[in-house]
């Protein structure tokens, strides 16, 4: 992949989203990046790391996305600085941010946020967006991949000019998706960064009632510019018989609808990039030149509930409106948009039929889906969480006293379906494993009886499990933390972190020695090797067994698909046929219908289990589970 | 009627879940599904057949007593107190040794280690404990190592696990099983399978039954008794006849004696729906014989049962005496007792005289109990 620095200013170039938004920065003139990997923002922070050296700029892997924003506050000493983060990372951030929005900032300080509609690669499809009304930041997003990088770089000088933090929301289809992008020039950073605090311009929230004030003159300097914003614009006739209001990805959707439809005579489209505070003049403009309004947006109706509020305000000034979106029921209030859906909406309004086949969406659907291999959502061949989470179900099951799993978040989340066996029983926010753990594991005197077992990976045990930890050990709750240490922040693509030995920049960084801090809590830890099942799931159980107080089990190995860059297999496996029982009684296809590994597969021709060697990684678990000792695993 | 086959998730429902199961292990060591861990049977993933060895060797599913003791015995089931025998005495092992270090009178061991070393059998699955009491199944194939494990064990040990792990050997061909009566049963389930794989039953060759009244969890007794004897120290076990009513547990140095009322809770409940106090599907059953110490009594009951016997008694392995009449009838009395107990148990569970759990209501002696 090139370097989002590699581009000849002017030139148009296919861009990501995201890599978009970090060329913004980079031509604003940035000169520090911080993030907590999460996707659908993972990239932004990841291309700048790219480039950080050759531009000279700071750029980092935080712990976790309170500290990534609390670090991006280095804004104040006159650097700009972006940080981006994914929706449930803005709840971990917002203790700051709420804090920090009467604090104001310096130079620029911009804060991204990745939403996840429909939760493609998340646990919930929280719309970010009520947090600028709620912190009184102006909130920006971006409906193409020219916006992400222009608006990226403007929110610099909107951050600057109203001494605040400015927000970008975008969504997963901007975020993920590419486009074309016009350059302009890259600026280098300044390199006088310096904290200058002054008696009066002190980097605090006190005086509240004082501080809070100054924050609504700011919503206001916002409102004035966004009023003139050249990212709200108006496309359609002068008096559209519909209004569609929308913003990010809701545009597009928007724009193929009405084209579609052949209504460009008498629906106009509002794109609104400014979406909070609303531009309110010129959205009231637009407001009296119709009497139907439709909103479209992801998720939640944020717009359309700010509209309506203005409309409470100015009512007197406008015609009779009749609104539209997802409070009418006319587009759906959960899950993502799509042209047909806003299809849908629009003729059902006006009372037009569709021109298009009903089936449009679902056929186009199913097109692609011949066109990729059908698999299961599940782990990597190889996976280290595929044989941990097969040794915890063992062991849960021979303990027999109804022990559990609390899951986290992390590729191991998948360890509640089928890959893992149905093992994670829980599955909340990063930490929550943990959490979880420090109740149950307390409810002793309450009846009580099962085994809990808590699990994280090695990011997410920087990230937030360690206040649980000590929670635990604190209050003596009884659980077990097994952490799944694959030395990655895999499921967002193999970030390093605080205990992987490299910086962000792929630079040599302390490792933060995961067994010694635990070890430092007085409490029981041990390392097991999940491709040696008997022993992980002995220690499991004899962890399990061994009541009472907080116990740590790290089970490490990396992640298959880091060490298959770096390194060789270590194994060549293969499926002896004779051997191999299949169907048969004593057997029942266990490698290829319960332990499920990609790398091994089923020839239905043969009756019998083969390995794939594309895909096989060479670990050499599967020999371990074959009751016929027909899976041979030879030194690679 | 034949057996029923059915597999994995009905020996789950019908079995395990019914609290029926008598931890024999007939359904452990042939597959990666069903395994015994610390005294339970574990299904530790869902098995999508239909037809499974496990469901069709399980003593406590689809028991046809008949069908049983035709391919055993070759006649029907023999519908009285103690099942199909030929003999019925007193015996004992005659080296003292043996004696001395053995429950009772050293039969089981004598004959085992004798039929070792007559080649009668190659290799013996035994019952052995570990340090923490924990019993598992065991392969023998010397005399010393039968000598080793010659002890009664009041805990249930899944010891078939042995025999379906180690029968596929090459280097076993003739194998014998000290089978408490359920374990006997699931082996005789075995030879009568109708399935294809027949799980090497053919290598049977010798069943030697023990009387049995009940077996206890392992688990929780282990921690009950772990509070009065250190569990490594335990060197045997014994319940002396009645009236004493205790438990006996012996070390090397000691003896601690609890009231049996205190041990009962442990019971399995699968041992409340037994029928089975003499092994009745063995080639020869053995147990206490009460009131006369230093002596087992001993049945024999097929024509390789009557072989051993006889071989052993003519090489003074062993030798015999005619079990006393008072002791007969006390056996039986308390076989029947045993029988009547169970079916009690099976009617109240199931609320119907009609549907005996595993058991055909056709037989009987099953007609003549419940009445």
């Amino acid at each position: 992949m090139t370097s989002i620095t590699a581009y000849e200013p002017g030139a148009s170039q296919l861009l990501m989203g995201n890599e978009a938004i970090a060329r913004g920065a980079l031509e604003a003139g940035l000169g520090f990046a911080s993030a907590y990997p999460g996707n659908p923002s993972s990239e932004i922070i990841g291309s700048l790391a790219e480039v950080a050296r050759e531009m000279d700029i700071h750029v980092e892997w935080s712990v976790n996305e309170k500290v990534a924003l609390e670090a991006a506050a280095a804004s104040f000493a006159g650097v700009r600085a972006i940080v981006a983060m994914k929706q449930n990372g803005l709840n971990v951030a917002s203790d700051f941010l709420m804090n920090l929005n009467l604090t104001g900032t310096s130079a620029g300080l911009v804060l991204v946020i990745c939403d996840d509609p429909a939760g493609l690669s998340s646990t919930n499809e929280q719309d970010s967006r009520p947090v600028a009304k709620w912190a009184e930041l102006p909130l920006l997003e971006p409906a193409t991949f020219q916006e992400a990088k222009d608006m990226t770089k403007w929110a610099f000088e909107l951050s600057e000019k109203i001494r605040n933090v400015c927000l970008i929301r975008s969504v997963t289809r901007v975020s993920h998706a590419r486009g074309d992008v016009r350059l302009a020039e890259l600026m280098p950073p300044g390199r006088s960064a310096r904290f200058a605090p002054t008696m009066l311009g002190q980097f605090t929230p006190l005086l509240v009632t004082l501080k809070h004030n100054m924050l609504h003159q700011k919503v206001k300097q916002a409102r004035e510019a966004f009023e003139t914003s050249e990212f709200n614009w108006y496309t359609g006739p002068e008096k559209p018989e519909l209004l569609i209001v929308t913003c990010g990805s809701g545009w597009y959707y928007s724009l193929e609808a009405v084209r579609v439809l052949g209504l460009e005579e008498s629906v106009g489209i509002l794109k609104l990039g400014t979406t909070w505070p609303l531009p309110e003049k010129l959205v009231q403009e637009h407001l009296a030149r119709t009497e139907k309004v439709l909103v479209v947006e992801e998720v939640d109706p944020f717009l359309e509930g700010n509209l309506k509020e203005l409309v409470g305000d100015v009512f007197s000034t406008l015609g009779p409106l009749t609104f539209y979106g997802k409070r009418s029921g006319h587009l759906p209030t959960v899950g993502e948009l799509d042209p047909d859906r806003v299809m849908t909406a629009v003729s059902t309004i006006l009372g037009r039929e569709r021109a298009v086949d009903a089936d449009y969406a679902k056929k186009s659907q199913e097109l692609t889906q011949s066109m990729v291999q059908n698999r299961m959502v599940g782990f990597c061949a190889g996976c280290p969480h595929r044989a941990t989470l097969w040794s915890v179900k063992n062991a849960l099951k021979l303990d027999g006293r109804g022990g559990f799993v609390t899951g986290d978040i992390g590729c191991y989340t998948l360890g509640l379906g089928p890959s893992g066996f149905f093992q994670l029983k829980t599955v909340q926010s990063m930490g929550s494993g943990a959490g979880l753990a420090c109740g149950f594991g307390n409810l002793g005197k309450l009846g009580f009886g099962q085994p809990v077992l808590a699990v994280c990976g090695d990011s997410t045990f920087f990230h937030a499990t360690i206040p649980a930890l000590i929670n635990g050990v604190y209050n003596q709750a009884n659980f077990t933390l097994l952490i799944l240490d694959n030395s990655a922040t895999a499921m967002t693509g193999f970030q390093p972190h605080a205990g992987t030995g490299a910086s962000a920049t792929g630079d040599p960084a302390p490792s933060v020695d995961m067994e010694g801090l635990c070890r430092s809590l007085g409490i029981r830890v041990e390392v097991a090797d999940p491709f040696d099942l008997q022993e992980t799931t002995e220690k499991i159980l004899d962890f399990m067994r061994c009541d009472g107080g907080v116990r740590v089990l790290i089970s490490r190995r990396k992640c298959a698909l880091v060490r298959a860059k770096a390194e060789k297999a270590a194994f060549k496996v293969w499926v002896d046929s004779e051997k191999c029982r299949g169907e048969s009684c004593g057997c029942a296809r266990l490698c290829t219908r319960v332990f499920q590994c990609p790398g091994l597969v089923w020839d239905s021709e043969g009756q019998k289990a083969k390995i794939d060697e594309v895909i096989c990684s060479g670990c050499g678990v599967c020999a371990d589970i074959c009751p016929a000792s027909a899976i041979i695993r030879e030194a690679a | 009627m034949g057996l029923e086959v059915k597999a994995s998730r009905e020996l789950q429902a019908e079995v395990l879940t019914a609290k029926l199961c008598s931890l024999c292990g007939a359904c452990v060591g042939m597959c990666p599904y069903w395994v015994a861990h610390r005294g339970r049977i574990v299904s530790l993933d869902e098995c999508n057949l239909t037809q499974g060895r496990c469901y069709v060797f399980c003593p406590r599913t689809s028991l046809d007593l008949d069908l049983l003791s035709e391919t055993l015995f070759g006649s029907p089931y023999a519908a009285d107190e103690l099942g199909t025998m030929q003999q019925i005495t007193m015996a004992r092992a005659t080296d003292e040794g043996i004696r001395s270090e053995a429950q009772y009178g050293g039969t089981v061991t004598a004959l085992t280690s004798f039929a070792l070393e007559q080649g009668l059998i190659d290799a013996a699955v035994l019952t052995a404990s570990d340090e923490n009491m924990l019993p598992s199944g065991t392969l023998a194939a010397s005399a010393a190592q039968v000598r080793d494990r010659a002890r009664s064990n009041y805990v249930a040990a899944p010891t078939l696990a042995a025999f379906n792990r180690e029968s596929g050997r090459d280097d076993v061909q003739r194998i014998g099983v000290v089978a408490t009566p359920c374990q006997a049963l699931a082996l005789a389930k075995m030879r009568a399978s109708p399935l294809e794989n027949r799980n090497n039953i053919d290598k049977l060759k010798l069943v030697i039954g023990l009387f049995c009244t009940w077996a206890l969890r392992y688990d929780d007794f282990a921690r009950f008794l772990a509070e009065k004897v250190p569990l490594g120290q335990i060197v045997k076990f014994d319940i002396p006849p009645p009236p004493a009513n205790i438990f006996q547990v012996f070390t090397d140095t000691d003896r601690v004696d609890i009231p049996l009322d205190q041990v009962r809770p442990f019971i399995r409940p699968g041992c409340d729906v037994c029928l089975d106090m003499t092994a009745e599907f063995a080639d020869i059953s053995v147990g206490a014989a009460e009131g006369v110490a230093g002596w087992n009594t001993l049945i024999v009951r097929s024509d390789a049962g009557r072989e051993l016997v006889d071989a052993a008694q003519a090489k003074g392995v062993i030798e015999t005496e005619p079990l006393p009449e008072q002791n007969l009838a006390h056996l039986k009395e308390a076989s029947f007792h045993k029988k009547k107990r169970g079916l009690k148990k099976v009617v109240e569970t199931t609320g119907s005289e009609e549907n005996l759990l595993y058991l055909k209501p056709s037989s009987q002696t099953l007609t003549g109990l419940l009445a």
